[in-house]
């Protein structure tokens, strides 16, 4: 059992680290009252930037800076039309995925003469960190030392975050943004400020979870993410907008995709029917949350 | 929120007394190419050429563009229905993909039933989109779940099925693709333009066109639909269904997404190919938007994206960049379409 | 004396709607006073204090603070002024605290970014102690009582340090104990320095807390006095305006009359109001009479017309049509029932103004033209434009509505009405932003229909209406009715009487059938 088990919770812990920062990012528009769907699209872009940045700089440091940079230029451009030309934040989310997807092939093509998969050699590969006493602890320090660097970042955001949201006037100005945005108005702030934030910070966080998809691949793939930022996006959703809830709720996919790939090789379900399973589960939900609220405000 | 701001812009679809919105747009979209030319190609002036020349140089191009169109037109058609009535559809990638799947295996099931078989397999995937499409309707009517969320989770779901039935259970052991066996040659619609692959599906997107615009303009029905899409108040004042109507407006756009699926077989593909309709449910919302949801004014957008389309295709060919500058393209399209701003360009001012 | 603020000749009209929501109006507050700002709805007295907390601007007029004249352009500036206001719906994020409701903008730091939670609320506590209010500065909003709801607003503008405080229509949503608490509040502030306004058009209120009442209508003011000085009748009087007559005519209707619309112990509850909506309502329209109903607005007037159009529900009770329960009836049933309808609100819910002018009057008889499922669009067209001729609106049928006059949109509605009407009709506002010839070809017509044999229920605020066109007066309040009128009573009542039972002053002693 232990041979199987610990293996997969080790790998949960890998996998769930970039759904974990996309949702984080996330988290701050959806608390604005922005629906943001665009994380595919910045994961993507953030995956792609990134690992052409430290290919070209030799520097995985210098790659994810720029690569951060770059996204959030394009969280940027989403930002701008939504707020300022008053779109529909649903669509624009699309078009930034559509033209995440079109602007990295092209780009990929234009750079490297490749539409398809391609693969950079000289990418070192992500450090690793072995935490000091932790890691004799038998079971424990198996799980939870030894994880590449990005992985120990996202648990320090994470309390970062939690701490913005809740302990800096930021926060609650953003959170009043989403809740009741008439209250700052009347008190003469502007949601759509802490709006723009918000999505720039989506931007930067979805750019690390894709930097993290491609550089500990050492290659783009087209279409990485395949779904990723979705899943982001449900993990929000189910760790009910709050950021231990987050946590749990990745945790919680990182061991259902690591036990995919586990039940795959052992049991040969496809892997599409399994890709199903966040959507479903999400549709479920979202009727399930329906018939609750409707039933809370009839007339009697 | 978000999708509901949408509904309000929406739901009062203004007439195209003003194509200036949607020209603008256009422009903006050519123009945005034309940058992208001009920074990743190293011939940027062939590049262009071919994109704007490409796609009507000879019969066989502009064949392939006008039945690139076609998916788009039905598709387009459906959007514009539901959004008449207040409704958003935003599944129409798995409506697509799973009514033409449905009627693929339904042709090849009923290969022997001639005339007979070929309109029950059609059907059958018009029905297979329409209920998709419906059961989000019904989920909105029963308990306000949001129809733009819904129909799109179940549209992944149902691409992904699809996808898994096709490289699964049917997949053709004869041949190298990931696809169904075909249909019978009976069933394939026939080519009008050799030698590009335009089919005859072209008339009968013509005809959906003419059916929806009498529909909503000369039906008694399409009537009290464009009423739910202007004033719902008002259409529940005059003893509308409102409710009704929502459902049945989703249901007939998802039907119109399937029967363009399945019309894509019949006409073009003749077997359900793994994931050979991805994005056509995209840009079929888009030619919605960019139409205004007019029926007439879909033709025209239709083919603007299908130009789009076939001009990256064929730059890609001839010259240095990728097919997925489209994307791109698209994308502006898409951000710009939803824009309250540039919707009040142009639009005269109600007098009260 | 200093006043603590002079608005000037402030005018200020909605270009929306063309509504000229404030007509040159001058306003004085004084230093420490309670002013009460009254009138009916419409009177113009929110908007007038939105222009003074820099929530709208003025298009011409002064705004004196303290003896000098400034500029208000949002509340931010409002704030700095030393001026606060209460909203009539609560700016409150209900699932933060009191203390971070009250603190939202101007939040206490620490370490220059993070937020002072404790620091925070100690400051609020001491807002609060110093008043004695009832709240707690770490109690969640959302587990508040309206009251302290209230209070909550109030403690967010004293923590701004404000010392003129302006509530618009504070008592609406309260209680009569929260009411006489907050009462005492208000007195508590004003001697401690505060000058308050108190928007209202609650008599019982101005008389009981203020020093002076200044009272507006429709966009004018008409002066200001001191509450000591001026009793409740004439304060009533002024509010709803003079009486005049319109000059129509009633025949006596002399067939016989039976019973078309019947209510029975109507009501009407939403869960998470604390008031019923509609509270055991009891009427009876018969055939061949103007059953007019009086009220001020929020007292059931517009829930009694969405029960009717079968847009709302009932909690309890029952309705009868002709004797036939029509209770559980929505907007499809009523409909088929013959309901014939003219909306308060003409273009939210009487019209779809992208529709075209036909469209619009189809509405509601469409099956007479359709066949098969097909418009006969030709009949359509010449349906509407007799309709158009005979109550001479100006316009063509094809184009869409929304391009018509409001006048001519009214019309068309009302046309559309009276043309289908079976043996009942629901008029609400009919003649709301008519001019004159043809608030009287309205008139006329509603006539010729309960001549004809009509229940007519007319809805109204306009009490001149009522009281012309009426067989029987039913007046509203909270819910239920408070006095119905029979004939020679109607007959003879005067507005201010009205106004006595509309603003719960006087209630009947038995009510008439």
């Amino acid at each position: 059992m232990n041979t199987v088990i610990i293996p997969i919770l080790r790998s949960a812990i890998s996998i769930m680290t970039p759904l974990l920062l996309a949702a984080m990012g996330g988290l701050f528009t959806e608390l604005s009252g922005m629906l943001n769907i665009a994380l595919e699209g910045l994961m993507l872009m953030g995956a792609f930037s990134t690992i052409v940045f430290a290919y070209s700089t030799g520097s995985l440091l210098q790659g994810v800076v720029l690569g951060v940079l770059s996204t959030m230029l394009l969280a940027t451009l989403f930002a701008l039309v939504t707020l300022k030309l008053k779109a529909n934040v649903f669509i624009t989310g699309l078009a930034t995925n559509l033209f995440a997807s079109g602007l990295t092939v092209v780009l990929s093509y234009r750079l490297f003469g490749n539409k398809g998969v391609v693969v950079f050699d000289n990418i070192a590969a992500l450090p690793r960190i072995s935490i000091p006493l932790i890691r004799s602890i038998p079971i424990l320090g198996d799980l939870l030392s030894g994880h590449h660097v990005f992985v120990y970042i996202s648990w320090v955001l994470l309390i970062l975050v939690g701490f913005s949201l809740y302990r800096t006037p930021f926060g609650f100005r953003l959170r009043a943004a989403g809740l009741h945005e008439k209250t700052l108005i009347s008190l003469g702030l502007k949601p759509d400020r802490y709006r723009f934030i918000a999505f720039l910070i989506s931007g930067a966080a979805c750019a690390l979870a894709g930097a993290i998809l491609t550089l500990n691949l050492g290659a783009f793939v087209p279409n990485i993410t395949s779904g990723k930022g979705w899943i982001a996006l449900v993990v929000i959703f189910l760790g009910q907008k709050r950021p231990f809830g987050l946590f749990v709720a990745a945790l919680i996919f990182g061991f259902a995709d690591a036990f995919s790939n586990y039940a795959q090789g052992a049991w040969n379900i496809p892997a599409d029917v399994i890709l199903t399973i966040p959507y479903l589960f999400t549709l479920v939900a979202m009727v399930v949350f329906s018939i609750y609220t409707n039933r809370r405000s009839r007339v009697e | 929120m978000g999708s509901r701001s949408l509904q309000r812009e929406f739901s009062r679809p203004t007439v195209l007394r003003s194509a200036i919105g949607p020209l603008i747009i256009a422009a903006l979209a050519l123009g945005a190419l034309v940058i992208l030319a001009l920074l990743l190609s190293e011939t940027p002036g062939r590049t262009l050429r071919y994109f704007f020349l490409g796609p009507v140089q000879n019969t066989y191009y502009a064949g392939n563009m006008i039945n690139t169109a076609i998916p788009l037109i039905f598709g387009g058609l459906g959007i514009s229905l539901a959004m008449r009535a207040g409704s958003f559809n935003l599944g129409g990638e798995g409506q697509l993909y799973g009514g033409a799947f449905v009627t693929t295996i339904s042709a090849i099931a009923l290969g022997s039933w001639g005339l007979a078989g070929a309109v029950l397999s059609l059907i059958f995937g018009a029905l297979t989109g329409g209920v998709l499409a419906g059961f989000s309707g019904f989920l909105r009517k029963q308990w306000n779940t949001n129809e733009l969320i819904s129909s799109f989770l179940l549209s992944n779901v149902v691409v992904l099925l699809v996808s898994y039935l096709i490289a699964g259970p049917f997949q053709d052991p004869e041949t190298n693709l990931i696809a169904t066996r075909r249909i019978a040659e009976s069933f394939r619609l026939m080519r009008i333009l050799e030698p590009s692959n335009l089919s005859s599906a072209v008339y009968f997107a013509l005809l959906a066109v003419v059916l929806v615009h009498l529909y909503l303009y000369r039906m008694k029905s399409g009537y009290e639909l464009r009423m739910v899409g202007l004033n719902p108040m008002f259409a529940r004042y005059g003893g509308i269904r409102v409710s009704w109507y929502r459902i049945w407006s989703m249901f007939l756009s998802g039907a119109l997404y399937g029967l363009g699926g399945g019309f894509a077989i019949f006409g073009t593909y003749y077997a359900s190919v793994r994931e050979f309709s991805t994005g056509m449910g995209w840009n079929g919302l888009a030619v919605a938007l960019i139409a205004r949801f007019q029926p007439v004014a879909v033709i025209p957008a239709a083919l603007f994206f299908a130009y789009i389309e076939s001009g990256a295709r064929s730059a890609m060919l001839h010259s240095d960049v990728t097919f997925e500058i489209a994307s791109i393209v698209q994308a502006v399209v898409f951000f710009l379409v939803t824009s309250s701003l540039l919707q009040r360009l142009g639009t005269k001012r109600r007098s009260v | 004396m200093e006043l603590a603020v002079e608005l000037r000749a402030i005018v200020k009209t909605y270009p929306e709607t063309g509504l000229r929501a404030n007509d040159s109006v001058d306003l004085q507050l004084r230093k420490q006073e309670i002013l009460c700002l009254a009138g009916e709805n419409g009177a113009g007295k929110t908007t007038l204090m939105k222009v003074l907390y820099g929530l709208e601007h003025a298009d011409s007029g002064t705004i004196s603070i303290g003896g000098k004249v400034r500029r208000i352009a949002s509340p931010v500036d409002a704030n700095r002024l030393g001026i606060g206001m209460v909203h009539q719906h609560f700016m409150l994020v209900d699932e933060f605290t009191v203390a971070q409701n009250v603190v939202l903008g101007s939040e206490p730091r620490m370490w220059a970014f993070a937020y002072d939670s404790r620091k925070a609320e100690r400051l609020v506590d001491s807002v609060i102690q110093k008043h004695r209010f009832s709240i707690r500065a770490d109690a969640v909003v959302g587990s508040l009582t309206v009251g302290q709801k209230q209070q909550v607003e109030i403690v967010k503008m004293l923590f701004r340090k404000v010392d003129i405080l302006i509530l618009d229509e504070p008592t609406a949503v309260l209680t009569e104990q929260e009411t006489e608490t907050l009462f005492v509040t208000l007195r508590a502030l004003a001697e401690g320095g505060t000058s308050i306004i108190l928007i209202t058009h609650k008599l019982q209120e101005i008389m009981a807390v203020s020093d002076r009442v200044a009272i507006m209508r429709q966009g004018s003011m008409l002066g200001e006095f001191d509450t000591k000085a001026v009793s409740e009748r004439e304060i009533s009087r002024l509010m709803m305006g003079q009486s005049v007559s319109l000059n129509v005519i009633k025949k006596p209707y002399t067939k016989d009359k039976r019973p078309v619309v019947e209510f029975d112990s109507v009501s009407v509850v939403k869960r998470n109001q604390q008031r019923p909506m509609l509270d055991n309502l009891t009427f009876t329209a018969y055939s061949g009479e103007i059953l007019g109903f009086a009220g001020v607005g929020g007292n059931g007037m517009g829930v009694l017309e969405a029960v009717l159009g079968g847009f709302l529900p009932v909690s309890s009770g029952s309705i009868r049509h002709n004797g036939t329960e029509i209770t559980k009836s929505d907007t499809f049933g009523v409909r088929r029932n013959g309901l014939a309808y003219i909306p308060a609100d003409r273009l939210k819910v009487g019209s779809a103004l992208e529709a075209t002018v036909a469209e619009n009057i189809i509405v509601a008889s469409r099956k007479k033209f359709s066949r098969y499922g097909f418009l006969e669009k030709r009949d359509m067209e010449q349906h509407a434009k007799a309709l158009m001729q005979t109550f001479s609106i100006q316009g063509e049928s094809k184009v869409p509505i929304g391009t018509l006059s409001g006048g001519n949109i009214q019309k068309v509605i009302l046309a559309r009405e009276i043309e289908q009407f079976r043996d009942y009709i629901v008029c609400c506002e009919p003649t709301w932003g008519l001019d004159i010839a043809s608030s009287k070809f309205v008139y006329e017509r509603i006539l010729a229909l309960r001549d004809q044999g009509a229940a007519v229920l007319l809805i109204s605020s306009n009490l001149d209406e009522i009281r012309a066109l009426s067989d029987r007066i039913a007046v509203m309040y909270r819910g239920s009715i408070s006095a119905l009128l029979s004939s020679e009573d109607a007959q003879r009542a005067t507005k201010e009487e009205l106004g006595a039972y509309m603003l719960g002053i006087s209630v009947q002693e038995e009510l008439h059938g």
